[in-house]
């Protein structure tokens, strides 16, 4: 109690000192304040349209009817549409799961391998973060043609699974660096065999990476339209597909709803894994 | 992805590690606790071998290879004609001729990807240098602000450009009430341009606010106090601190933008044709594979250029360029 209460007043003049100069002179710097704020509406004017023009009740997606639940109802019934939802979450869960499991195995794992090796290692799974994606695309269209298999569920599902990995693999990547050597050190030093330290340490402290991880992953497979283009097939349409093929029959209103649900689910997932980072922290600080 | 000059020694950590690692291995480092064994790792780069790098080999195996007369897939021919296509015409007798249509598709993708690139940076760069300058509250609040758009479909992002541009579209209502009349917006190369810019911002904006967020912003404040003025703090503090980010963030922003698809097909109707839907229709309507496959790799040779250039930074300025997000 003394000691905060000997403190704190040496805090708060030290912070009361620096806080407004910092600020104001790296705010005043011409330009950097009212571009950033330029930059923000930007990235959300277009969203917002799109939201409140899920609420049109007109029967074209451009002209502005009046405010309805309407087209919500509609998407609902819309067989196909549901059906494409359904396909895309039977894809996102099977690639997340796998990629999350075998991301956790390998980000347990790789240093082990020589130092080489796990370089070239880690450069194979990051890959297809920096290779455009219609490349990739085309390329995995090819080489399934090549070992036999045709565009459909089983394809879709290995591709989603091989570029969920890289981000499944970055915040669980992340969190053991953060977490450092001591927890497994101090378990080993008290009598714990491997299998203990990874089953009642390791695991239980990745949880928060391991819960990051896996929703990126599944949003990733979710949202993933150009792979998923090439190897759809009838009966096997992922959601993005089918609202790609919507937009360009000539936009309905249910587009507008789609894309809205899209959204609400960005920031949903945004959203947690945001909150799990900040629990996080508090929790190491 | 981590680019980074070679580290010599051996990392301290592994040296310090306890009894579990009796048996010196000079090859692997040894098992530290909680780690798994070796094996562990290989599902995830079997996965990788399998469905990026053989597609990656099998695309360049293609372009190497024969069209068969009726298109669609290849046949096993060794020929060049791919990339001589890229350049050059022939026809019915043989006749060869410069053919510049695909170099100007080329030269339009490398163009769009630029300015695209360009804009973000100006865009970005002051956005993350305000993010990085606020608050530990307020920055992380704007670090969610960012991350939604980046979280969001691309199909979504691009089409709410289609609703306000189309010709009932917000501007131009707005600009026929005042009078100024309708404006053609979408299916025009500026929409497709609008589009790229608008859907890799956040591309740039992470990575560089990455590299300023650690920063403790009281040196900036130092070099105030020694007489320095604003914009040799940005140049000669700020800047040299953010490179590493925006590398990463040129690389993010410029390489997908050269290759993209889905802005110019919906934003830039069919009047902009880029080399990402070039490349989507070799596989698609026009059938010829191996011209397809000679552009998907004319596109990863950029790749591995660009990636060897920054990985010669990062080993001549000892910085190390994190590429990721």
């Amino acid at each position: 109690m003394t000691y905060t209460d000997a403190t704190k007043p040496v805090n708060a003049v030290s912070r009361r000192d620096r806080k407004p100069s910092r600020a104001l002179r790296l705010r005043d710097f011409p330009g950097v304040g009212p571009i950033s704020i330029f930059a923000l509406i930007f990235l959300y004017v277009p969203i917002i349209i799109t939201t409140i023009y899920a609420f049109n009740d007109g029967s074209s997606a451009l002209v502005w009817k009046g405010f309805s639940f309407r087209w919500f109802g509609e998407v609902a019934q819309n067989a196909n549409l549901m059906s494409s939802v359904w396909v895309s979450l039977q894809i996102a869960i099977v690639a997340t799961v796998v990629a999350t499991v075998f991301s956790i195995l390998f980000a347990l794992s790789v240093e082990r391998l020589r130092r080489q090796g796990s370089a070239i290692a880690t450069a194979i799974l990051t890959a297809p973060l920096v290779i455009p994606e219609i490349v990739l695309a085309v390329a995995t269209l090819g080489f399934i043609r090549m070992i036999g298999l045709q565009p459909g569920m089983f394809a879709l599902i290995l591709a989603h699974t091989s570029f969920c990995i890289p981000f499944a693999l970055m915040p669980i990547r992340a969190r053991l660096k953060g977490l450092g050597n001591t927890y497994f050190e101090a378990a080993t030093d008290l009598g714990a065999t491997n299998l203990q330290v990874f089953r009642r340490i390791t695991l239980p402290l990745l949880v928060p990476g391991i819960i990051s991880g896996a929703i990126l992953a599944f949003v990733i497979s979710l949202d993933d339209f150009i792979i998923s283009n090439f190897l759809s097939a009838a009966g096997a349409t992922p959601l993005p597909v089918f609202l790609f093929s919507l937009i360009r029959r000539g936009a309905s209103p249910a587009v507008n709803v789609v894309a809205t649900m899209l959204l609400v689910l960005a920031i949903v997932v945004t959203t947690i894994t945001f909150l799990q980072s900040q629990r996080r922290s508090n929790k190491h600080a | 992805m981590s680019v980074q000059a070679p580290e010599r020694a051996q990392d301290p950590a592994s040296q310090t590690t306890p009894a579990t690692a009796a048996k010196p291995n000079r090859l692997r480092t040894p098992r530290r606790p909680g780690q798994l064994g070796w094996l562990a790792s290989t599902p995830a780069i079997i996965i990788g071998l399998l469905f990026t790098v053989g597609p990656l080999i099998i695309i360049v195996l293609f372009s190497f290879m024969s069209r068969p007369p009726q298109g669609g897939g290849v046949v096993y021919d060794f020929t060049l004609d791919p990339y001589i296509g890229f350049l050059f015409q022939s026809d019915f007798v043989g006749n060869t001729t410069f053919d510049p249509r695909y170099l100007q598709v080329f030269g339009d993708s490398l163009w769009q990807a630029l300015v695209t690139t360009v804009i973000c940076l100006l865009l970005s760069f002051p956005l993350a240098l305000w993010m990085a300058t606020r608050s530990t509250k307020l920055q992380n609040f704007l670090v969610l602000i960012v991350t939604i758009p980046f979280w969001t479909n691309l199909l979504v992002r691009t089409y709410a450009w289609m609703l306000i541009l189309n010709d009932n579209g917000i501007i131009n209502n707005a600009s026929s009430a005042l009078g100024f009349g309708k404006m053609e917006l979408l299916y025009t190369p500026f929409a497709s341009q609008l589009g790229l810019i608008y859907t890799f911002l956040p591309f740039m904006v992470l990575p560089i606010y990455a590299s300023l967020a650690g920063f403790d912003f009281r040196l900036a404040e130092a070099a105030y106090d020694l007489g320095a003025r604003k914009w040799a703090v940005i140049r000669r503090i700020i800047l040299p601190i953010a490179t590493p980010g925006i590398i990463s963030g040129v690389l993010l922003v410029f390489m997908p933008a050269f290759g993209s698809y889905v802005q110019p097909v919906l934003l830039g109707g069919g009047k902009v044709l880029l080399i990402g839907n070039l490349i989507a229709s070799q596989f698609g309507d026009a059938r010829n594979w191996p011209f397809g496959a000679a552009l998907s790799v004319i596109i990863l040779v950029m790749l591995m250029i660009a990636l060897m250039a920054i990985a010669f930074y990062s080993r001549k300025s000892g910085r190390k360029v994190e590429i990721s997000l």
